[in-house]
């Protein structure tokens, strides 16, 4: 599958239609409200949506990070949008505050619009989220729930009402997040960002290693650097561990504020070469593989934009397991 | 040469189907198609990722560029070449041999050029040489690349020829080609394009049909009361009136789109998806197509010429004013026809084409019309908005499916009419669709030949288009006028009218 092209082909304006709020509702009143906001709407021709999209947040702020991305998508990616925001205190009365917001947008000239609704959940509900998303899927797609501030428990009952979990790595970084990671990949697909923006590296190096030059190499890496922030780091580190079948003790991970790997190998006749993928301070990513007194090539890449949705439509296209990112993450913990 | 270790890392990647490493060659550099089309191609594939880090571009053509000039050119496919950093780095690495075809010296030349990048760049002696260039020189240019020892690859490697059309101008002319290729190449290295299968939709037509359980069974002559394949241009010939020509609307739109949609329309499920597939499944739907006599010819076929009118809000002039035409030219800018493709599953089935230039607006459609009910319950003052079903594959702009069928309308009375469910390929993905060339171009590097044209394809389609060239040279076959702007001539309609059917309005 192509990736999609990040520079062009941008989203259209994203444009709120109607909004309705109340306070202390039924989820009953909600979806009456919800029926009611479309009603006056010029009906556009098609309704196409792919998901329903559920952010878990704390914080206002973290679910409008996530809200915003979702916009920055904006008509590319139909979905319903569910947002649970919920306080740490679980012991209060249970309660409900609700908004809805009717969005419209366009995708390549078609209009496309969705709902975004947006429920505080206050006291014991809170242990109960899973309750609350059931009533707001459309029928037949797949549930992704999106956690923003913390990884979920493995036991929490709100998993058994997503089909994919969407995480971000690079908010964590502690072995202990990885183990807890490798748990949930393994009950049900977990969509890592993180890991969907390292694929400009992987495919960088990937490519390197590409042609009768340089190919004989991949089997004899002998020493790999890997530095980053912790959660990235350690991705990247685990994915080299599982592909090129690197002892730890091959590795050397350091703390960088960007991502950036180099490899060393020697093949058996004694011929060095190294591999390299670095982020410049810019958002250029150069690639430069040299085998010593042979030939030589490079690459460069512009990443996208750094906006809240980056990494989102490549995660987002795919909602399944991803083998892979399991195996990373199963060496990332031992890292 | 030792085998290759498989490259682990790539697992997982988006580019299963990336290049391996290569050198492009393109022939016709300093023209047209690779301004408009190849260079912005290559440069999509490059943001996208596609390409592989060992690569390079090599021009050849006879104007008198440096390979900094050519580089230039290539940097002007992206307007800020600050914000493409990865193509001003790409074509960094293009080459570009200046020489006449003719000119022996112009191969020697490039054999060196190609040499140097495999040491230089690791491109491992794979080649793709791309024929973008004026189809009079194809032979030559081939003849040139055996002569210098170009066409057979190395050991491990591969060397391809990418063809564009026009292939040949009837069937003579295209065997003559082919056998002239085929002394120097064999079938497998040759990909003769046709850009409309590189097309998204032009697949989708596959995806819909094979993937689907609910539109096989009724995608037959038990149901479909007909077929309607649309191409129109809202345009004119433009500057090409000189090659516009020597072509004519059947040489340059039916004999290779319009046979390309309506084989893959038409054809029976294969039993793999691959290159042999289903191309073995388009030439055996071809030849069942029912080759015309000249009477048949003039029953079947109109031909017209657009005169003066209006199209999409702007005068249009008649072709015969346009630049480089002749005031008595005779060529068609556009066909209709009615073909029978002799088969269980279509036998009885017409299939109705039309392409043509100035009609009111640009549009690729067919349209499967499906039979009407045998017995409609209500009484017929009510059902007067029913229209039969349709199932409506849109091709371009707005790529799509259309179902249209027949509804209740609100209120007392059991009033039905038609309305129409549609579904938008561009609202309900995330990814951008690849452009033709973007695509055919990958697939020739990664040496896919699934959607370029075999040499038997070819030839069926010549087979078909042939009696119809043959019966337009009598100096009185009709060729009758349109006005810019409309679907085309009266005649086009009455092809359908005196069988009770109508044209669809797309
Ligand atoms: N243009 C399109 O939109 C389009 C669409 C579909 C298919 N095609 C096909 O693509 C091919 C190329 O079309 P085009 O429109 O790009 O043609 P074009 O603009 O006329 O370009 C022809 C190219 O071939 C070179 N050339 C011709 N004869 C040569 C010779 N004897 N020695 C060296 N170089 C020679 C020309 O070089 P100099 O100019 O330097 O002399 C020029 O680079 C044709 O087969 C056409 O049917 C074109």
């Amino acid at each position: 599958m192509a990736q999609p092209v990040a520079a062009q082909g941008a989203t259209g304006a994203i444009s709120l239609l109607s909004v309705w709020s109340d306070e202390s509702v039924k989820v009953g009143e909600v979806l009456a409200a919800l029926d009611e906001l479309r009603r006056p709407e010029p009906m556009p021709p098609t309704r196409t949506s792919v998901l329903t999209l559920v952010i878990v947040a704390k914080q206002r702020a973290e679910a409008a990070r996530a809200q915003a991305a979702v916009h920055e998508l904006g008509g590319r990616h139909p979905a319903r949008v569910l947002t649970l925001l919920f306080d740490g205190d679980r012991g209060g009365a249970s309660g409900l505050d609700a908004e809805l917001r009717l969005l419209g947008g366009e995708a390549e000239g078609h209009q496309v619009w969705f709902e975004e609704i947006e429920l505080q959940v206050r006291g014991q509900a809170s242990m109960h989220l899973d309750s609350l998303i059931e009533p707001f899927t459309l029928p037949d797609l797949p549930v992704v729930c999106w956690f923003v501030t913390e990884l979920p428990d493995p036991e929490d009952p709100l998993l058994a009402a997503a089909d994919v979990l969407v995480v971000d790595a690079r908010q964590f970084g502690e072995a202990a997040c990885f183990a807890t990671l490798l748990t949930l990949a393994r009950r049900q697909p977990v969509v890592d960002l993180s890991w969907a923006r390292l694929m400009p590296w992987r495919s960088l190096l990937a490519g390197l290693f590409e042609g009768p030059d340089f190919r004989p190499f991949v089997t004899c890496v002998v020493r790999s650097e890997v530095w980053g922030r912790t959660g990235p780091c350690r991705l990247l580190g685990g994915w080299l561990a599982d592909r090129l079948d690197l002892p730890l003790s091959a590795f050397e991970l350091s703390a960088a504020p960007h991502v950036g790997l180099r490899l060393h190998a020697r093949s058996p006749s004694g011929q060095a070469a190294t591999f390299e993928v670095i982020r410049g301070d810019g958002r250029l990513v150069s690639a430069r593989a040299a085998i010593a007194g042979g030939p030589e090539s490079e690459a460069v890449l512009q990443l996208p934009e750094a906006t809240p949705a980056w990494g989102l439509p490549e995660a987002l296209s795919r909602l399944e397991h991803d083998r892979l990112y399991e195996r990373a993450l199963r060496r990332a913990v031992e890292l | 040469m030792t085998e290759l270790p498989p490259n682990p890392l790539l697992e997982g990647l988006e580019g299963e189907r990336r290049a391996p490493p290569c050198t492009l060659v393109v022939f016709g550099a300093s023209g047209d198609l690779t301004a408009r089309k190849l260079l912005p191609a290559l440069e999509r594939l490059a943001r996208r990722r596609l390409l592989p880090t060992a690569f390079s571009v090599v021009g050849v053509a006879r104007t008198e560029w440096t390979d900094e000039d050519f580089q230039a050119v290539a940097g002007e496919v992206v307007k800020d070449a600050a914000a493409q950093p990865q193509w001003t780095s790409l074509i960094k690495g293009f080459r570009y041999v200046a020489g006449e075809y003719g000119d022996p010296s112009t191969f020697e030349r490039l054999r060196t050029v190609l040499d140097d990048l495999d040491r230089q760049r690791g491109t491992g002696g794979n080649r793709v040489f791309y024929l973008a260039t004026v189809p009079g020189v194809f032979a030559p240019v081939a003849e040139a690349l055996g002569a210098h020892g170009m066409a057979r690859p190395g050991p491990g490697a591969f060397v391809r020829v990418v063809i564009e059309k026009p292939f040949g101008r009837d069937l003579p002319s295209a065997v003559a080609l082919d056998d002239c290729l085929h002394q120097v190449f064999n079938e497998n290295q040759l990909y003769r394009i046709d850009h409309y299968l590189g097309k998204e939709t032009v697949q989708n037509v596959l995806a819909l049909r094979f993937a689907n359980a609910i539109f096989e069974p009724i995608w037959n002559r038990r149901y479909v009361d007909h077929v309607q394949i649309t191409v129109a241009e809202a345009g004119g010939v433009g500057h090409r009136g000189g090659f516009y020509e020597t072509a004519g609307a059947l040489r340059d739109i039916v004999q290779n789109h319009v046979m390309q949609v309506l084989s893959l329309t038409a054809m029976e499920p294969p039993v793999t998806i691959d290159a042999k597939g289903i191309r073995d499944e388009k030439v055996k739907v071809l030849r069942a197509v029912k080759i015309f006599s000249p009477e048949e010819v003039s029953h079947n076929v109109v031909r017209g010429q657009y005169e003066r009118g209006w199209v999409e809000g702007e005068e249009a002039r008649a072709y015969r004013e346009e630049e480089g035409i002749g005031p008595d030219s005779r060529t068609e800018t556009f066909v209709a026809a009615r073909l029978c493709i002799d088969n269980w599953r279509w036998a009885g089935v017409p299939f109705y084409l039309r392409t043509g230039k100035r009609l009111p607006k640009r549009v690729t459609e067919v349209a499967m019309q499906f039979r009407s009910v045998p017995h409609l319950p209500f009484p017929p003052g009510l059902a007067r908005g029913l229209g039969p079903n349709a199932l409506v594959l849109r091709i371009q702009p707005d790529e799509g499916i259309t179902l249209r069928f027949g509804a209740k309308v609100p209120g007392q009375a059991f009033r039905v009419r038609t309305v129409s469910m549609d579904f938008s390929y561009g609202a309900a993905f995330v990814e951008e669709s690849p452009e033709a060339y973007e695509r055919l171009l990958l697939d020739a590097m990664a040496g896919d030949p699934t959607l370029f044209i075999r040499t038997d394809e070819v030839e069926q389609a010549w087979r078909i288009c042939d009696p119809i060239l043959e019966a337009w040279t009598a100096d009185d076959a009709p060729l009758v006028p349109y006005r810019s702007g409309s679907w085309g001539p009266p005649a086009a309609e009455r092809l359908l009218e005196r069988e009770g059917r109508a044209w669809r309005n797309p």
